[in-house]
């Protein structure tokens, strides 16, 4: 039987790949598996995704911001926009835990943005004068600057 | 080290949130990455050259992949690609490669650090006025998932003769891959390693934090390093004068010969070189490091000043390896 990743050579080795839960079997050459083997993350990656394209894993997902579907990016290994990250969620967090085996970032983030920022100054404003105002028994403006700071307040933020 | 290290380089994958990656990107918001970001840089204080691809002229991409200013993938994608270089040539920022910005810093010798440091220069100062694709759980966002999180990706240039000779570049390999890391030879095509010249990088990008990347190539390095210099030790104990008698035979062709191609030079050039750092030949390290991009067939086109046959490329060749030895070797 041929090589299942290059088509060209014999292949010599099964390998197993557990994804999901469930073991993918693959028929390798040599020369295959080595590439697998160095821990070139393209090729465990396109390795991953062709096993599952072979077992009909499939899903059925297309992204909304450009159109990309989950199917192409199988094919490919290349995502259509940032956006296709929140709309492959479900689909790529298993694969991309295997391929680099930790889920959540480390290291450097963006800066707050000028409107974070001016949108952080201004409720810490708020807070204070609505503090005064409980200090000052003015219930009725405290309770004004209570709605206006729940307004300005992000859901996720409020959930915490 | 830059014995054995030859170049460090640290390069950040990042692209904006509101343009389409690579696959799905229009001609006119290709254009619109490029302006932007050409907008957002204009008030850095160094001079910087811009060069488009577009209309450039295939030898002047092939020579700039040589320098490893661009990378091959941005000379494919010549249509919207285009590179901002500093004059220094320390750091390179591609645009439009299979992420929108591939910001690099490139230093010699063994100094992740500084590169690291031009590039994050870089990512701070687009960051002042532009948004990149973010996600709190995978970080920076790239076009394929095996870059997520910091984009980054720091490499060494790592010159292994002995282990490479002594056939210990199995045990050098495992030593990579058990820590996520993975070395591959520069020059050549598939196993051969042209020059003995290869390149330790990190595979994994998310987790861990740019430091942690970088100190583990960094301490891989060193090791591989020390693995070298013992091989060399032990090589010119056994036998000195086979030892010596090898890299003079390489100095003296590449001093006298007429006509050299190119995967004659490397071999001799990884003797050359070898003789630099141990200090046998009369040779400086930065002459052989020069001379190696130098010499390099878009660089010899280039030099010559017109399109040369490979019989007139390497003659011309050996013409810029025996001025660099004889006018430079001490530089």
């Amino acid at each position: 039987m041929l090589c299942e990743e290059c088509g060209k050579n014999q292949a010599e080795v099964m390998m197993t790949t557990v994804i999901n839960g469930e073991s993918i079997t693959r028929h390798l050459c040599r020369e295959c598996l080595k590439k697998y083997e160095s821990g070139d993350l393209q090729a465990v990656l396109a390795a991953v995704l062709s096993a599952m394209t072979a077992k009909n894993q499939t899903s059925d997902a297309v992204c909304p911001h450009c159109g990309q579907t989950y199917a192409a990016f199988q094919k490919t290994g290349m995502l259509g926009c940032a956006g296709c990250y929140q709309a492959f969620r479900k689909e790529l967090t298993p694969l991309i835990t295997r391929m680099q085996g930790r889920t959540q970032h480390a290291g450097r983030r963006p800066p707050v943005s000028e409107e974070e920022q001016a949108r952080q100054t201004l409720m810490e404003d708020l807070r204070a004068r609505m503090e005064a105002a409980v200090a000052e028994e003015n219930f009725e403006e405290a309770a004004r600057l209570r709605d206006e700071l729940r307004a300005m307040t992000p859901a996720k933020e409020a959930q915490e | 080290m830059s014995e054995i290290v030859l170049t460090s380089r640290v390069r950040l994958a990042r692209n904006y949130e509101d343009l389409p990656f690579r696959s799905r990107i229009s001609a006119a918001q290709g254009e619109e990455c490029v302006q932007r970001t050409l907008e957002a840089l204009r008030a850095l204080p160094q001079a910087y050259t811009f060069l488009p691809l577009r209309g450039m002229e295939e030898n002047e991409k092939k020579a700039l992949v040589e320098a490893h200013l661009i990378s091959p993938d941005l000379m494919e994608h010549g249509e919207s690609g285009a590179v901002l270089v500093r004059g220094d040539q320390k750091i390179s920022i591609m645009i439009n490669e299979e992420d929108h910005l591939r910001i690099q810093g490139i230093s010699a010798g063994e100094n992740l650090d500084e590169a690291a440091e031009n590039a994050f220069s870089i990512d701070d100062e687009l960051q002042k006025t532009l948004s990149f694709a973010f996600d709190s759980q995978w970080g920076y966002l790239t076009a394929c998932p095996t870059n997520t999180g910091t984009g980054l990706r720091a490499s060494v240039m790592l010159h292994l003769p002995m282990l490479t000779l002594l056939k210990q570049m199995g045990k050098v390999n495992q030593l990579a891959a058990k820590l996520g890391l993975t070395l591959r030879g520069i020059y050549g095509e598939g196993s051969e390693a042209q020059g003995n010249l290869y390149q330790l990088s990190n595979q994994v990008t998310l987790g861990r934090t740019e430091k942690e990347i970088m100190d583990a190539v960094a301490a891989t390095a060193r090791q591989m390093a020390e693995m070298e210099k013992v091989f060399r030790k032990k090589a010119w104990d056994k036998d000195a004068v086979a030892f010596e008698d090898q890299l003079f035979r390489s100095y003296g062709i590449l001093c006298n010969a007429r006509r050299m191609p190119i995967k004659e030079f490397m071999v001799h050039w990884s003797n050359l070189r070898l003789g630099a750092s141990m200090e046998k030949l009369p040779v400086s390290i930065n002459t052989c490091d020069s001379l190696l991009t130098g010499v390099q067939p878009a660089h010899v086109q280039k030099a010559a000043g017109a399109a040369l046959s490979d019989k007139e490329a390497d003659a011309y060749r050996s013409e810029l390896i025996r001025k660099a030895l004889n006018d430079g070797g001490n530089s």
